[in-house]
């Protein structure tokens, strides 16, 4: 650092840091700054109101359904994979992994295309769900499908990277050791990968809670029941209703912020662990 | 080129860097810079090059200022430790690129550069790798290669950080005998740094020893080994057994045994200094003045026997390096009391300089 | 050697966690994408050819494609700077910056949209500014570029910025003291050493923009022929009930998406080999 300045012409990091700056501030502080002048600008008690009418209760209801049962499901799959990919060789793992990174890539339109395809009226399974009166589409279950179907990679994608980079040493001298599978697992793996681990939920949390191009393909947008938080932001924002619709997307803000709040708590955790490896 | 480098200090934060450095390297000569990691060698190679700015003090090449000249525009090569070569050019590119960010008016034509650079791959034998990348090459190939890439500029003085400290033991062993031919064929001005006290013996025409920020000793590779300036400077080149003795009354008292040493003065501590190669033993303490030892451990190292003994009256410990047939005379007597003798010696007091006694 | 499925290993869990882990790609990714493309054989090719090259529908491809490639290309610009100074320089707030970089990631993109509406609104921020000057934002094909430089931002930055970081200094220095100036340091050694991240960053920006759809909408005024985008289109068409048209217009993308994908890892294997 200290001949930096040498190498470098002096005028380079004031323009730099300029642009920098300039450029976050329009496009990152700016927008975090206008959702909470606009969500705030009738005042406080306007946006309690905005946030407890029972359509907007019902979207937050709605949401943390759906975070309850996509985090978990794709914790354990996205650990059960990075076990998988990490501590073994077989043929086709290559596939494997571009079909699990497959979600991050397709648009989330796409991703609520295929399961109106597949369960919609015209869909594949259509006549038969009808004939059983189950719905999928347009209500609870497509929902969390398409959720689950844009999250699946976040955890398997921190942790696979992790697991491969700390080997199989520990686990299989674990075993010399007598310890089961399981405690191996538990008392060797898991700890190892706790805050890669932690990371990937967090990640996946705000992307369920927030996704909106999938669930607003399958959810048919019905006031109080199939209505997410984002979903509910659409719609009074449709109608006009600026000042609630930025009083809820005030909360999927502040959602934002306690994950990047949390990101960097981890990162600075991973950093530090790493240089005491060293 | 000479350099001077005069009153040169240089810190970092509570660091002292360099602590007035003064040293003179004339014209046509290949000096190391030997010192642990920490003394501030590489430092003050960096500070020659222009890649680090010193605090105060002046560098002059030929008696010309060069202190605030750019880098860019000071005319040195520089060869860097892990060698820095351009992963994204061959070989070929690599040397040249020097030549092609010349300014239109001095740079060669596209012809005279190919020209120039297969000259100095056939210098480094290499000519025949000229389109490999560098990693296509070994550590070796590479380390030649970032020297002919310095060179080709023409620089007035060569500087190399750690040159065989990324390479294997063979490796580096070949290649300090290629740089030293080169240097008698092209007699640039070269500073090396090295932690490394046989390289710096076995290449140099002068060792610069540093410690701490400080230059401890300049001198030929014979007289720095042989005639150490300080404590440190004898530590560092090669294995020491270290004595604490008294001097009363003109003669100095070790152990057991008593020395006549008339110049030394009086009550005072002294320090003596010995190579484990300078100690041979006895069984039977013939010569006299033998110190009483126990022996403690050996190992065979290669032709020669490393011994391990404590001194019976103040335990202290000594590394002896004997030949083979020295320990088979000993080896029978293992139990028993033995005898240390020194061929050599050096013996340090605080207030005398250095002392050369053979016992 | 004979075939085998898999090398041996005493680590336990090899069946559970691949019967798990396929049976869950399987239902979840496998077969749901798998009857879009069966869908898509349903129609002809001249249905098809119909959907597609409907001019309403090539519009919307035209301004997804444009958009997005000059998103990319902002974001590949201000990314490199933003990724620079974040890798080399020390400054006040760096840390806070720095984590901001990663909001269009956190933030769901319906709050990204609208927040983005109210600044480029001609009374938000910075539309009031520009108003005067003639230019409007918001509502128009503009307002899906600022979207999706918004959404692409982090993609860049994050590709190029540990590589900036792991760059040795030692190769500046060799460069600066060869005689280079710092233009040509820059461009001659290390603008190519950064060019796999940056082309990686570009296509990745470039890919996450072609799918966009939750900001784009609000802060486009969504007119056919002018400002709607594909994945709109898509919506339109399922809100119809017209599958064939929008499993036409959704394979396309998917192709698109698939091509992106494979170029992305041919710049990574063929940085990989460079490299080593």
């Amino acid at each position: 650092m200290q001949s930096e300045h040498r190498l470098e012409p002096r005028w380079l990091k004031p323009l730099l840091l300029g642009i920098t700056l300039l450029f976050l501030a329009i496009f990152l502080a700016l927008p975090l700054g206008v959702v909470f002048s606009e969500a705030l600008a009738k005042g406080w008690k306007v946006y309690w109101e905005s946030i407890s009418e029972p359509d907007a209760i019902a979207a937050i209801k709605l949401t943390l359904l759906v975070v309850l049962i996509t985090v978990p499901l794709n914790t354990v799959f996205g650990v059960a994979t990075a076990w998988l990919i990490a501590k073994f060789e077989f043929r086709g793992k290559g596939f494997l992994i571009t079909l699990i990174d497959l979600p991050f890539a397709v648009s989330p339109v796409i991703a609520g295309l295929i399961f109106v395809l597949l369960f919609g009226s015209q869909g594949w399974f259509g006549a038969w769900l009808s004939e059983h009166d189950i719905r999928i589409v347009f209500a609870t279950p497509g929902i969390i499908l398409a959720t689950l179907f844009i999250t699946s990679p976040f955890v398997a994608r921190e942790i696979i990277p992790l697991m491969q980079e700390q080997g199989k040493d520990e686990e299989e001298s674990a075993l010399t050791l007598g310890a089961s599978g399981w405690q191996t697992f538990w008392k060797v793996t898991i700890p190892n990968i706790k805050w890669g681990l932690l990371y990937g939920v967090i990640l996946s949390n705000a992307r369920a809670m927030g996704e909106f191009g999938a669930v607003a393909v399958v959810s048919g947008h019905i006031r109080g029941l199939t209505t997410t938080m984002p979903l509910h932001v659409e719609i009074l924002y449709g109608e006009y209703l600026f000042t609630a619709a930025f009083a809820v997307a005030s909360l999927l803000t502040l959602l934002a912020l306690v994950t990047l709040v949390l990101k960097s708590f981890i990162e600075w955790r991973i950093g530090k662990k790493r240089s005491l490896a060293h | 080129m000479s350099i001077q480098i005069s009153n040169i200090n240089k810190r970092f934060d509570n660091f002292t860097a360099l602590d007035n450095i003064n040293l003179t390297i004339p014209d046509g000569e290949l000096v190391a810079l030997l010192g642990p990691s920490g003394s501030g060698k590489t430092t003050l190679l960096r500070i020659i090059a222009g890649l680090e700015e010193a605090d105060s003090g002046t560098i002059y090449f030929n008696g010309e200022d060069t202190t605030s000249t750019h880098v860019r525009d000071r005319g040195v090569g520089f060869v860097f430790q892990h060698y820095a070569l351009f992963r994204h050019m061959s070989v070929f590119e690599n040397v040249a690129f020097g030549l092609r960010v010349r300014p239109k008016e001095t740079r060669p034509s596209e012809e005279e550069i190919k020209e120039r650079v297969h000259k100095l791959l056939k210098l480094i034998q290499l000519d025949w790798i000229a389109g490999r990348y560098p990693s296509q090459l070994s550590g070796g190939q590479r380390q030649r290669v970032a020297l002919a890439r310095a060179l080709a500029v023409e620089p007035k003085v060569l500087l190399l950080d750690e040159p065989f400290g990324a390479l294997d033991a063979k490796v580096r062993q070949e290649l300090r005998q290629w740089l030293r031919n080169l240097h008698d064929e092209i007699h640039i001005t070269s500073v090396f740094v090295t932690h490394d006290q046989e390289e710096a013996l076995e290449v140099s025409d002068k060792i610069v020893v540093m410690n701490q920020g400080k230059i401890e000793q300049i001198g030929t590779p014979e007289e720095v080994y042989d005639r150490p300036a300080n404590p440190f400077v004898y530590g560092f080149l090669g294995n020491v057994n270290l004595f604490h003795a008294r001097v009363e009354q003109g003669s100095l008292h070790l152990e057991n045994t008593e020395l006549n040493t008339p110049d030394l003065g009086n009550s005072k501590e002294a320090s003596l200094f010995v190579r484990p190669h300078e100690i041979h033993i006895s069984v039977d303490n013939a010569e006299g003045s033998g110190i009483e030892a126990k022996l403690i451990g050996w190992r065979l190292v290669g032709p020669r026997v490393r011994v391990e003994l404590e001194t019976l009256h103040e335990h202290q410990r000594v590394e002896a390096e004997i030949s083979k047939t020295e320990w088979q005379a000993i080896k029978a007597h293992e139990s028993g009391v033995l005898f240390v003798h020194f061929s050599n010696a050096r013996i340090y007091t605080n207030e005398a300089s250095w002392n050369d006694y053979v016992i | 050697m004979k075939w085998q499925f898999r090398k041996p290993s005493v680590l336990p869990g090899f069946g559970l966690t691949l019967g798990f882990s396929l049976t869950y790609v399987t239902l979840l990714v496998l077969i749901p994408l798998g009857g879009l493309l069966l869908y898509t054989t349903k129609l002809s090719w001249s249905e098809f050819g119909a959907v597609i090259l409907d001019p309403r529908v090539l519009a919307s491809f035209k301004l997804s494609f444009g958009a997005s490639l000059i998103a990319a290309v902002i974001n590949l610009f201000f990314g490199l700077i933003v990724a620079w100074t974040l890798a080399r320089y020390n400054f006040f707030g760096k840390k806070i910056v720095d984590a901001l970089v990663d909001l269009p990631f956190a933030l769901p993109t319906a709050v990204a949209g609208i927040a983005l509406a109210a600044i480029f609104a001609q009374s938000g921020w910075i539309g009031r500014l520009l108003d005067p000057l003639g230019i409007q934002i918001a509502y128009s094909r503009a307002g899906v570029v600022v979207a999706l430089v918004f959404i692409g931002l982090p993609f860049v930055v994050r590709t190029v910025q540990p590589v900036i970081e792991e760059f040795e200094k030692e190769f500046e220095e060799a460069a600066t003291s060869l005689g280079a100036s710092w233009l040509q340091t820059f461009t001659k050694v290390i603008l190519p050493s950064l060019m796999p991240a940056l082309l990686t960053g570009f296509a990745l920006s470039f890919a996450r923009a072609l799918g966009e759809y939750g900001s784009i909408i609000f802060i486009s005024s969504n007119m056919p022929f002018v400002s709607e985008i594909v994945p709109l289109i898509i919506v339109t068409k399922l809100s119809q009930f017209d599958y064939v048209g929008a499993t036409a217009v959704g394979t396309v993308m998917l192709f698109a998406t698939f091509v992106i994908l494979f170029l992305i890892n041919a710049i990574q294997i063929y940085s990989r080999e460079k490299s080593l």
